[in-house]
C-alpha cells in the first residue's frame, strides 16, 4: 500500500526544484527590506511593537494574499502546465495522498513565510538601529503578543488558501485564478473598513489588527472555515475526472 | 489465465455527444492489441475508463480480472499507461522524472536503470526534459511505463508526432516488448501501417462503437486477395475474366478480379494469365495483392457508418 509519507517526498522533490522555493524566500525578505529603509528614512525612534505591527500589517494586507495566490498557482501549474493529471491518476495510488501532499506543503510554506516575514522583519530592523542608533525603539519588543498576532494572521488565512487552491486547480489555465487573487487583494486594500470585509478571505488576515469582535469572528472564520474547505477540496480532488 | 482487458457494453457521453457507445472488447493475454479509429473516434475516452480516469456511464472494465470500478488500485497496479507523451516535469531530467513515479510506485531503486537501459536511455538520463527531442520525450514515456514491470501496457498514439526515424525506433521498442519482458500492449492509433508492424489482435472503433475485432491473421484471411492486370485492352479482359468466372472491378486501364475470401492467389493469377493470353491479349502487368489493414479497417469503418445511419 502506498504510503502518504512518499506523497510528501515526491511532492517536496518537485516543488523544491521550482519557482516555488524562491517565492518562499523572497516574499517576506521584501517586507523585511521595506522595514530597514524606512526605518532608516524616518529615522526617529519609534516602539518596538509598532514596527512589528506596521511588518504584520503590511504582510497581511498584500503579501501574504499575494504570495498564497502565487504560490498556490505554482503548486497547481506544477502538474496543470505539463499535463501531468492522467499519469498521476492512472498510478496505483490513492488520489487523495497527491492533493492533501499539495495542501500540507502550501500551508507549510506558508507558516514559514509568515515567520520568516516576522523574523526577518525583527533582524531589518536591528541591522536598521546599528546603522542609525538615534532610531533604536525605546522600549523591549512584547514577542508574546506580536508572535501570537502573526500566528492568527496565519492561522486566520486558511480560508484564503483553501479558496485560492481550488481555483488554481479548478482550471488549467492560470488566468482565472490570478485575477481572482489581485481582485481580492484590490479590495481588500482598498475598502479594508467595509463590513464584507468579515467574510471576504482575501481581508480575513488584515482583521487580526482590528478590535476583538471583529478579529474573534474573522479568525475563526479563516481557520475552522479554511479546514472546512480544505476537507471538501480533498474530497473533491480524490472524485473528479481527468478528461 | 483471464484477458488482459475485458469490456462489456462500456459507454460515456459528453453533453449531446455520445464519445463510447457500448464497447465490448476483449484483449488476450500476451497480445499486441492495435486500437485503431480515426481522431475522435473515442479511443482515448475507452482508455481513460479502463484507467479509472472517467467513470463509464453504463457496462464496466475489467483489467485481469478485477473490475475497474469497483477496485482501481488493484486493476492500476496491473497496468502501465503512455497517455501524454508530453507529460514530465520539464524542469526535472529524466532520471529525476523516473524517480518521482518510481517512488510513487514504491519500486526498487533499480527499476530506473533497468527501464532506463531498456528505452536506451542511460546516456540521456540526467539531461533536462526540456532538452529532450519529441522522440526522447516518447522513449521516456516508455520508460516510465516499464517501471515495476506490469503486465499491461496501454500505450496511447506512442508515435505520435514523431519524425519517421522516431517512428522507427518506437516500433522496434515495441516489437521487441512483448518477447522481451512477456506484456500484454493496448496500443491505440490512427496509423494503420504502425499498428500493422506490431498488432497481433486490431479492433476497430467508429464513431464510438467497436465495428471489428480479432486477431489481425484470421481477420486478413478473411479478406479476399485481387488481382491487378493491365493489359492492352483492358475491357475485353474484364469480360474474359468475367467469363471465366472471376467478379471484375474496372478502374480505367486497370482490371482487378477479386478472388472470394480464402482462395488461393497463385493458382488463380496463373489460371486468369492463361485466360488473357488465349484470348490474344497483351498482357503486361499481373499481380495478386494481399489485403491490408488499410482495406479491413475501410471496410469495417464503412460498416460502421452505414449501420450509423440506419440507426
Amino acid at each position: 500500500m502506498p504510503r502518504f509519507r512518499t506523497a510528501l517526498l515526491v511532492e517536496y522533490r518537485k516543488l523544491s526544484r521550482s519557482l516555488a522555493a524562491v517565492l518562499v524566500v523572497v516574499a517576506p525578505a521584501l517586507v523585511a527590506a521595506f522595514l530597514f529603509c524606512n526605518l532608516l528614512r524616518v529615522g526617529r525612534a519609534q516602539p518596538w511593537d509598532m514596527w512589528m505591527m506596521k511588518a504584520a500589517a503590511i504582510w497581511a494586507f498584500f503579501m501574504l494574499p499575494m504570495s498564497v495566490t502565487a504560490l498556490t498557482l505554482l503548486v497547481a501549474q506544477v502538474e496543470h502546465g505539463p499535463r501531468t493529471w492522467s499519469h498521476l491518476y492512472a498510478l496505483p495510488v490513492p488520489r487523495w495522498h497527491y492533493g492533501a501532499a499539495k495542501i500540507a506543503w502550501i500551508c507549510a510554506a506558508v507558516a514559514l513565510m509568515t515567520g520568516a516575514a516576522a523574523v526577518g522583519s525583527w533582524l531589518a530592523l536591528h541591522a536598521a538601529v546599528a546603522l542609525k542608533p538615534s532610531a533604536a525603539p525605546p522600549q523591549a519588543l512584547h514577542v508574546a503578543r506580536i508572535a501570537m498576532l502573526f500566528a492568527s494572521i496565519y492561522a486566520s488565512s486558511l480560508l484564503l488558501i483553501a479558496v485560492q487552491l481550488w481555483l488554481a486547480l479548478r482550471w488549467h489555465s492560470f488566468v482565472p485564478a490570478l485575477a481572482v487573487g489581485i481582485g481580492g487583494t484590490f479590495f481588500a486594500v482598498v475598502a479594508s473598513g467595509a463590513k464584507i470585509g468579515m467574510v471576504l478571505p482575501w481581508q480575513i488576515p488584515v482583521n487580526m489588527l482590528a478590535a476583538p469582535p471583529r478579529a474573534h469572528a474573522s479568525l475563526l472564520l479563516g481557520s475552522v472555515g479554511g479546514l472546512l474547505v480544505l476537507a471538501w477540496l480533498l474530497i473533491r480532488f480524490s472524485r473528479r475526472e481527468v478528461q | 489465465m483471464p484477458d488482459a482487458i475485458e469490456t462489456d457494453a462500456i459507454s460515456r457521453r459528453f453533453g449531446n455527444q455520445q464519445a463510447v457507445d457500448a464497447v465490448s472488447m476483449t484483449v488476450p493475454a500476451q497480445s499486441v492489441y492495435g486500437f485503431l479509429g480515426r481522431n475522435g473516434a473515442g479511443k482515448t475516452t475507452t482508455l481513460k475508463m479502463l484507467l479509472g480516469l472517467l467513470r463509464a456511464d453504463s457496462g464496466s472494465a475489467r483489467v485481469a480480472g478485477i473490475d475497474v470500478a469497483t477496485d482501481r488500485l488493484a486493476a492500476a497496479r496491473k497496468i502501465g499507461a503512455l497517455l501524454e507523451a508530453q507529460g514530465f516535469y520539464r524542469y526535472l531530467s529524466g532520471r529525476d522524472n523516473l524517480e518521482i513515479t518510481r517512488r510513487l510506485l514504491g519500486c526498487p531503486a533499480s527499476e530506473t536503470a533497468r527501464v532506463l537501459a531498456v528505452t536506451d536511455m542511460t546516456a540521456h538520463a540526467r539531461r533536462r526534459v526540456a532538452d529532450y527531442s519529441l522522440g526522447m520525450c516518447q522513449r521516456l514515456g516508455l520508460a516510465r511505463v516499464m517501471l515495476g514491470a506490469p503486465a499491461i501496457l496501454i500505450l496511447d498514439e506512442p508515435t505520435n508526432g514523431l519524425d519517421p526515424e522516431g517512428i522507427a525506433s518506437v516500433r522496434t521498442l515495441l516489437r521487441e516488448l512483448p518477447d522481451r519482458t512477456g506484456v500484454t500492449m493496448l496500443v491505440s492509433s490512427h496509423l494503420l501501417g504502425e499498428v500493422e508492424q506490431v498488432a497481433t489482435h486490431v479492433g476497430i472503433l467508429n464513431h464510438g462503437r467497436l465495428v471489428q475485432e480479432g486477431d489481425l491473421a484470421s481477420l486478413r484471411a478473411g479478406l479476399a486477395t485481387e488481382i491487378r492486370c493491365e493489359t492492352d485492352d483492358p475491357a475485353r479482359a474484364a469480360q474474359v475474366a468475367a467469363a471465366h468466372g472471376f467478379t471484375v472491378k474496372q478502374d480505367d486501364e486497370v482490371v482487378v478480379a477479386v478472388l472470394a475470401p480464402g482462395e488461393a492467389p497463385r493458382p488463380a493469377a496463373a489460371a486468369l494469365n492463361r485466360a488473357l493470353c488465349l484470348a490474344g491479349l497483351g498482357v503486361h502487368h499481373l499481380a495478386p495483392r494481399t489485403r491490408s489493414l488499410q482495406h479491413l479497417y475501410q471496410q469495417a469503418s464503412a460498416a460502421g457508418a452505414t449501420d450509423l445511419e440506419t440507426r
